[in-house]
This record gives C-alpha cells, sequence and structure tokens, in this order.
C-alpha cells in the first residue's frame, strides 16, 4: 500500500539533534506545498469565480475574485444556451460502456497473459504498444470503418474507440495486480477441477476487486475525458459528450468566458467527487505499475 | 507451466480472443488501411481515387508545415517531460515522508491531470487573455508586465503557454509516481552508508539517484509518449497559431484530413509519425534496459 511505505531513510542522519535545521525543513516543506497548492488550485477557483462574476466584471478585470458581488447568470445562460445535460448524459453512457467494454476484453487477456503465457512476448507488447500511437493516426482509417457499419454518431461507436484506447492502461494495470497475487491458491482450485474461467471468476476477480476498481475508475475518467475520437465521430446531441459541448460553447456564442466556466464546472465536478470517493483504490493503482 | 489440455487451450483462446480481435480491426487493419491508401490521392468522401505511389510522402518530405509540426511535437513533448519531470521528482524528494504536508499534497496532487483537459483550456484562455486575463491583470498590478501582453497571441509565447498548462496538468502526476518510486527503496544501502559516515548529499547522489533512476526512466517514457499526442489543449487553446507556431502534428494531419478532406496525404503523414515514433521508443527502451541492468534490483 501506499499509505504505510512511504518513509525510507532518504533524510537519515547521524543521530545528532538538528533542531533548527529539522525546522527550517519542515517550514520549507509547508511552503513547497503552499506554492504547489497555490498553483494547482488558483486556475480551479479562478473558474469558479469567474462563474459567478458578472458578464461586464469578466470583461474588464481579472481579478481572483469577484467585486461586484455574486451572480447566478452564467449558471442560467450556460444551462439556457447549451443542452448541458445531454452532454453529460452522452459522456455517461459512453463512459460506463467503454469502461465495461474494456474490463471485459483486459480482464481475461490480462489473466491469461500473465499465468499462461498466451500470445508470448508480442501478445503483451502489441497490445501495450498500441498505447505509443497518437489517436489520430487511426483515425481516418477508424473513422472510414465506423461510417461503413453505421456507427459514426452513435454513443457506442465512440465508446468501442475509447475501449480500444483504453485497453492498453487496462491491460498494464491488471496485468501488475494478476502478477502480485499468489499462484498456489489458483493451483489448487485447478486441481480441485475448477476450470480455468471458473478460476479467474473465482477466485482471480475477487482477489484483484481493488484493482479491478481502480482500473475501472481510470477508464470512466479516461473516457469522459477523451476528445479527438468524439470530435470527429460525434456531430449531433445523440452522441456528442462533455468535451465536444464546451469546445462548441466557444464557437457559437464567442468568449462568454462566464459560461464556459460554469459549463466546464459542471463536467469536473462529477469527475472529482468520483476521484475523492475512490481515492485510495486511484492512488494505489496509479502508482503500483512504475516501481516495477 | 503444466502440459495443456485441448479444453485447457480453447479456455485460453477464449481468454485472449476479444483483445485480440480488438488489436486485428482496430491496430493492424487501420495500419494496412493507412499504408494503402498513402499511395493513393484520395479525398475523404472518394477514397482510392487515383494510385500516385510514394507522391504523397516525396511531398510530405517537402512539406514545410508537416517537418515544422514535428519539431513543434518534439519541442512540446521533451521540454514537458524535462520540466515535469525534474520538478516532479524535486517535490517528491522534499516531501518524502509521511507528514501532514505529503499526505495534503497526495490528494491535492490527484485533481489536475484527472480533469477534462478541454476545461482546463477553456479556463487557462480566460487566464491568458490579453483583455481581461487573471495574469495580465496581476503582473501588470505587481509591475512585472508594464502593460497587458497577448499569452496566446505571439509565436514562441504561445507555445510556452500551452506548455504550461501540460506542466499544471502533470507535474503532481510525476511527483504522486516519484513518491512512489521513492517509497519502494530498499533500506540497506543507506544504514550501509550511514555507518561508513556518508552525509545526506552524498547519499542522494550514489544512492538515491542511481536507485530511482529505472523507476524514473518509466515516468519519463510515459510523460514523453503522452505528450506526443497532445492534440486537445492546442485546439482549445490557439488552434495551432499564431501562424502554425503551435501546430504540433496530432493537429495538422487533423486538419488535413478532417477539414481539407486530403486522406491520402493525412494517411502518408501518420505512416511517417508511427515510423519515428516507433524509432523513438525503440531507443527509450534500450535506454530504459540499460538503466535497469546497471542501477535495478
Amino acid at each position: 500500500m501506499t499509505e504505510q511505505a512511504i518513509s525510507p531513510p532518504l533524510r537519515q542522519r547521524p543521530a545528532k539533534p538538528l533542531h533548527p535545521m529539522r525546522t527550517a525543513m519542515h517550514l520549507l516543506r509547508w511552503a513547497t506545498v503552499a506554492l504547489l497548492l497555490a498553483f494547482t488550485l488558483i486556475p480551479l477557483i479562478f473558474m469558479v469565480t469567474t462563474s459567478l462574476k458578472s458578464p461586464i466584471e469578466i470583461r474588464v478585470s481579472g481579478s481572483l475574485f469577484p467585486s461586484e458581488g455574486i451572480f447566478l447568470v452564467n449558471w442560467e445562460r450556460a444551462f439556457r444556451n447549451v443542452p448541458l445535460p445531454r452532454y453529460l448524459w452522452n459522456s455517461l453512457v459512453v463512459g460506463v460502456m467503454s469502461t465495461t467494454m474494456t474490463l471485459l476484453v483486459a480482464v481475461p487477456a490480462s489473466y491469461a497473459i500473465v499465468r499462461f503465457r498466451a500470445g508470448g512476448r508480442w501478445l503483451p507488447s502489441w497490445i501495450l504498444g498500441t498505447y505509443v500511437a497518437p489517436p489520430i493516426v487511426i483515425s481516418v482509417p477508424v473513422f472510414m470503418l465506423m461510417r461503413s457499419v453505421g456507427l459514426v454518431d452513435q454513443p457506442f461507436g465512440l465508446a468501442l474507440l475509447h475501449m480500444v484506447a483504453n485497453l492498453p492502461v487496462a491491460t498494464w494495470m491488471l496485468m501488475d495486480f494478476i502478477r502480485s497475487l499468489p499462484v498456489e491458491v489458483e493451483e489448487a482450485a485447478q486441481m480441485d477441477g475448477a476450470s480455468y474461467w471458473g478460476v479467474l471468476l473465482r477466485i482471480v476477480v475477487p482477489l484483484i476487486l481493488p484493482g479491478l476498481i481502480a482500473t475501472a475508475i481510470i477508464c470512466l475518467i479516461l473516457s469522459w475525458n477523451e476528445f479527438l475520437f468524439a470530435l470527429i465521430l460525434t456531430y449531433s446531441l445523440r452522441s456528442q459528450t462533455f468535451p465536444i459541448g464546451i469546445s462548441e460553447f466557444q464557437g457559437e456564442h464567442g468568449l462568454q468566458f462566464g459560461e464556459i466556466s460554469a459549463a466546464a464546472l459542471t463536467g469536473i465536478v462529477p469527475v472529482y467527487v468520483l476521484a475523492m470517493f475512490f481515492q485510495r483504490y486511484l492512488i494505489h493503482g496509479l502508482t503500483r505499475g512504475s516501481v516495477k | 507451466m503444466h502440459t495443456l489440455h485441448r479444453q485447457h487451450r480453447r479456455e485460453i483462446l477464449w481468454m485472449v480472443g476479444p483483445a485480440v480481435l480488438t488489436l486485428i480491426v482496430f491496430s493492424l487493419y487501420p495500419l494496412i488501411y493507412s499504408i494503402a491508401l498513402s499511395a493513393t490521392d484520395s479525398q475523404l468522401a472518394r477514397p482510392f481515387r487515383e494510385f500516385v505511389a510514394f507522391k504523397n510522402y516525396t511531398d510530405a518530405a517537402r512539406d514545410a508545415l508537416f517537418g515544422n509540426s514535428l519539431v513543434l511535437t518534439f519541442i512540446y513533448a521533451f521540454g514537458v517531460t524535462a520540466i515535469e519531470t525534474i520538478i516532479g521528482f524535486g517535490l517528491a524528494l522534499l516531501l518524502n515522508r509521511e507528514s501532514g504536508p505529503t499526505r495534503f499534497a497526495r490528494t491535492l496532487g490527484l485533481l489536475p491531470f484527472i480533469t477534462p483537459p478541454v476545461a482546463i483550456a477553456a479556463i487557462w484562455r480566460l487566464i491568458y487573455d490579453p483583455s481581461s486575463g487573471m495574469l495580465n491583470h496581476y503582473l501588470v498590478r505587481a509591475g512585472i508586465l508594464e502593460q497587458n501582453v497577448a499569452f496566446l497571441g505571439i509565436p514562441g509565447l504561445a507555445m510556452a503557454s500551452v506548455m504550461l498548462v501540460d506542466i499544471w496538468q502533470w507535474t503532481p502526476f510525476v511527483f504522486l509516481l516519484s513518491l512512489a518510486v521513492l517509497a519502494s527503496l530498499p533500506h540497506e544501502p543507506y544504514e550501509a552508508a550511514a555507518v561508513d559516515g556518508a552525509n545526506g548529499w552524498q547519499q542522494f547522489i550514489h544512492i538515491t539517484l542511481p536507485m530511482c533512476l529505472p523507476g524514473l526512466l518509466v515516468i519519463a517514457i510515459l510523460r514523453l509518449i503522452g505528450a506526443m499526442k497532445v492534440f486537445d489543449l492546442v485546439f482549445m487553446l490557439t488552434f495551432g497559431g499564431p501562424g502554425s507556431s503551435t501546430q504540433v502534428a496530432s493537429f495538422y494531419i487533423y486538419k488535413v484530413a478532417f477539414q481539407q478532406f486530403k486522406t491520402g496525404y493525412a494517411s502518408a503523414m501518420t505512416i511517417i509519425v508511427i515510423i519515428v515514433l516507433s524509432v523513438l521508443v525503440t531507443l527509450l527502451t534500450a535506454l530504459y534496459r540499460r538503466a535497469q541492468a546497471k542501477y535495478g534490483p
């Protein structure tokens, strides 16, 4: 777990009392965190305050906090001018579909790769290697393919591409979780006559559940945030997702920063709530792979 | 493991089947399709019109905008990766102990890279705005700038401004992963060094840095690959401009394919990008292997 083992003896010194030094380090640490906090949070705070400023104040002043009182007019207009709930709903549908598909494909594949070396070396290399290619390099063929099978401007079509994009990330994470399981339990179950699928579903999946949750959350967020495939593949409210909604905003109404800020926040808040809720899983899942 | 019965072999086949099918349809097929398309003078609405052999490739080699987009992509990717790795790792070193500030920073660090890039770009556009942006507001007030600056409107500066948003978004990611790398270091070398009387700086140079190197390389490679894909920030912040000064490869290919509809030419460029990236990744993997062999566990 990340929680317990964060203190290797990096700053271990001979046991001399270094109290002024310690205090200085402690102050430096807090000062760094404060600076980091400011750099990270100011844009986010600015987004909130901008959405609450009067449109006139936004035009004349870039101050962080509103000076003319708080207005909700940007929020009203954002929801009136742009069908935000529809975009958010589409994002949710695409996210849930693509995450489900990603796990259905990645979990058995990761298991077979780790435990049975299925596909030798080239299968894991191929899956992980697809992560290197920028989405734009497959966008023309994939667009033609999707158009020929009628999946353009369909949530399912976009979800399919998000599954493709997230497959290497999910496989990378899941392979690591499965590898960390002791193989003896699985072998004992096989001795008792369980099939490979039985072992996977009844023993492996429950054991890697925290990792599975972390993987699912990350896939969901990646799909929610994805822009290029959505831009190419969606044309109407039937399938346009939240990032497309935000980009449309700028096109149609000029630069109404207050409205854009309000609209952007409607898509950010769900992600933050999700992340805070599953914080431990997320940090755990994200940081494991790099340590190996 | 042990000899596979026929039934077991079939089970394994069903486990990897969907993944293999996905790879064939969405990776192998697009590659072959792109290669074929790149040899033709195709438009989006009418593919495979006229066979032109290597004309698209020779065009790409002569296209100054394409060369420019590759150079910009490399500047962007290597630039943000270097800065994010140095700052992120530095922060992790400083905050490498279980204490209030660290726990706090770890929670906070999660936010930027899970924020939708399009939403981030929207707010940074207002921060950079030449007439009512926050950056101008405070920099002028503090006397650092004499008058408002169009951060996204000046070549060079625009690129740096886009890169700053990437740095805002991904430095915390490097920080979080670096903390995990530091946490995985074994204790024994430090104990031995302490017995030998090595001071903190010597420990850092001779123990921490070499032992972190493989892990750090993984993080840097992840960031480099991610930054090579940059599209949404450019689309939202500058749309490639001013001029073509932020027109990175993904964005230029997008414009050629989906705004000028020259899919044949765009395919030739994607093949070139794939080759360039393959070479780059091969080099990086070799670099990682060497670091791993020399310093790994």
